[in-house]
């Protein structure tokens, strides 16, 4: 076999994967704060995609602004949203914040089809027909770019999960509700923050992506899904084990689509997410106690 | 079950009178646009009927029902165009299938919890989508089977009945869902109906008065899927093609909005809101983004301030009245 083959595949499933990892990885913090899962998460990627594209296509944006601002602008609005519907959540039934959020994502979704229509758009920047190229494998600099990012936004997180104040209080509302609240922290602003910033890692994976992929609105939909079982697979609540099902599932992704029938690559999420609950329901790497 | 509108005597004679004047609509007019609406509202009736037992009674949210109804009419189309069954051969077929699928589907993750039946039931729908799109030599993929015959039923003693008329389809399609309707009346006015609800409200205590959890929750989600599976069996002849889009989410969004604006548990008013939702936004002309538009604001308000829908706003009505009755007029008791 041919190895540059072999190492291009790889590197186009990391680049995946990593995207894979910021959706789930916000997915599965909001999970683990709110116990809420996140419906219309797919569609904050969407809205991050759609939002880079008008950014530079029509106002001129340069590519790392339209990156920050898009990124900055989501956790905004996962400010917003938070304040305006997760919060009278608290404590309800699982069920309910799973038809409060399919309802979000209806409005956000249908209403960008009939804003945008269906149509893909191509987002083009200065940088696109550009190529890293070592040996025989080319690498465009957006998709490495993008895996930069990615990381960028992993090693972030986990700095302020194990290393501020903040982080400390939010993997303690996440281990035990009752009892983080009893040493003073309070679980809305927690919470709060676990939205923002959930979202905003949504928005950088769509502002990242949107150069690469064609954008369009039904783009968030098909990703969410995948997303819930990456959460489940690495264990519902638990952050590292979402990134690391992801990058795994990226990689198995793109090694498989290079060598095997596509229905293989769109099932393998969902099959071993079914397998993993019949064998291992807590997931690969343990339930909620550890963000 | 009680209605604080009407006494039960009053309801059957209601129910009587509807029956015979939906039935006798095909008699007054040829128009097809009206039969076509007949025949939206008959489907959905069933879907949001089956997700309603499954949601509003066993307490289970199931994403599984357009898999179901996608399973049944691919197995029916299948069978049909294939191997050459008669038309019903085909829908029972694909409706035990489905049922089969839900038992599977229920089975697994309903040992684990219901949040992961919820998920699974998701993944299910997704996979049935996949498989549908992607395993081209058994479901020809994207492209469907189009052109799918003109249904022909034989009866003893020589008669035949060949649906090539909208009118036909629109009994057909009609007398169906009655008769699902009336199973699930059935079933959730029976004692199968009181321990689901009770094993929904406290599943604890239910079990400690000997109801076995799992067994109600199987037989509702098999039941659901079933009549789910028998009407995609029927409905994708009227459709005449039937290809991935079967699986589409749509339908998913749309029942349960026609359950929970209903009232989840509530058997006449998910059955109201199912005619107001196929009827209302098709006389109103909406595209179909506007409609799911609204569908979602609709569900997240219903989330915010009305989570009983329809039917739990009667409930509720209901247990005041009771409350207020005797006591001696004299305050709390």
């Amino acid at each position: 076999m041919d190895i540059s083959f072999l190492i291009q595949l790889l590197l186009n499933g990391l680049v995946i994967g990593v995207i894979y990892a910021l959706i789930a990885m916000g997915l599965s913090l909001i999970f683990g704060v709110l116990e809420i899962v996140n419906f219309a998460h797919g569609e904050f990627y969407m809205l991050g995609a759609v939002a880079a594209y008008f950014l530079t296509t029509n106002l001129s944006i340069g590519y790392w602004p339209t990156i920050a601002l898009v990124t900055v602008g989501a956790a905004a609005v996962g400010y917003i949203l938070y304040e305006l519907l997760l919060s009278s959540l608290r404590g309800e039934g699982f069920e309910r914040s799973i038809l409060l959020t399919l309802g979000l994502s209806m409005v956000l979704q249908n209403g960008a089809v009939f804003l945008f229509t269906t149509t893909p758009k191509m987002m083009l920047s200065p940088l696109t027909y550009s190529n890293v190229i070592m040996g025989d494998v080319r690498m465009p600099v957006l998709r490495l770019f993008a895996l930069g990012l990615g990381i960028a936004a992993f090693i972030a997180l986990y700095l302020i999960l194990y290393r501020t104040q903040v982080g400390k209080a939010m993997r303690g509302v996440s281990q035990n509700r009752e009892a983080a609240m009893m040493v003073g922290i309070d679980p809305r602003a927690v919470s709060r923050l676990a939205v923002a910033i959930g979202i905003g890692l949504s928005g950088l994976a769509g502002a990242a992506l949107a150069p690469i992929y064609a954008v369009h609105p039904l783009m968030g939909f098909s990703f969410v899904f995948k997303a819930f079982a990456i959460i489940i697979i690495g264990g519902l609540g638990n952050v590292s084990g979402a990134a690391i099902a992801a990058i795994a599932l990226g990689v198995l992704e793109s090694l498989i689509g290079g060598f095997l029938p596509t229905v293989m690559v769109d099932g393998l999420a969902f099959t071993a997410m079914i397998l993993i609950l019949l064998i291992r329901p807590q997931g690969l790497f343990g339930r909620g106690v550890r963000v | 079950m009680n209605n604080p509108l009407m006494s039960g005597r009053m309801r059957a004679t209601l129910v009587v009178v509807g029956l015979v004047l939906l039935f006798a609509v095909p008699s007054f007019t040829r128009n097809e646009y009206v039969l076509a609406l007949g025949v939206s509202f008959a489907t959905f009736a069933v879907l949001s009927g089956g997700l309603n037992l499954v949601y509003g009674y066993a307490g289970l949210l199931s994403f599984a029902q357009v898999g179901f109804f996608g399973v049944g009419a691919y197995a029916a189309a299948l069978l049909v165009t294939d191997a050459n069954w008669p038309v019903w051969a085909g829908a029972l077929a694909g409706a035990v299938l489905a049922a089969l699928m839900g038992l599977g589907v229920g089975y697994s993750s309903l040992r684990l919890s219901r949040h992961a039946f919820a998920i699974v039931t998701l993944s299910f729908a997704l996979l049935c989508m996949i498989v549908s799109r992607d395993w081209v030599s058994l479901t020809r993929g994207a492209m469907g089977i189009p052109g799918l015959a003109v249904p022909q039923f034989s009866f003893p003693g020589g008669l035949s009945w060949r649906l090539n008329k909208p009118a036909d389809f629109y009994y057909l399609l009609l007398g169906l869902a009655v008769a699902c309707q009336a199973v699930i009346y059935a079933v959730v006015t029976s004692r199968i109906g009181r321990a689901l609800k009770a094993v929904k409200m406290n599943e604890p205590l239910a079990q400690s008065q000997g109801i076995n959890p799992l067994r109600y929750k199987l037989m509702a989600v098999t039941l659901s899927a079933f009549m789910t599976g028998l009407m995609g069996g029927f409905f994708v002849f009227y459709l005449t093609i039937v290809d991935p889009s079967i699986f589409d989410f749509y339908y998913t969004e749309t029942m349960l909005i026609m359950v929970i604006l209903g009232g989840a548990g509530s058997f006449w008013g998910v059955l109201f809101s199912s005619a107001i939702l196929t009827l209302l936004p098709d006389m109103l002309r909406f595209t179909t983004d506007l409609r799911m538009v609204l569908y979602g604001f609709i569900l997240i308000l219903a989330m915010l301030v009305f989570p009983g829908g329809i039917g739990g706003w009667f409930e509720r009505r209901r247990i005041e009245r009771w409350r207020k009755v005797p006591y001696g007029g004299r305050g709390t008791p």
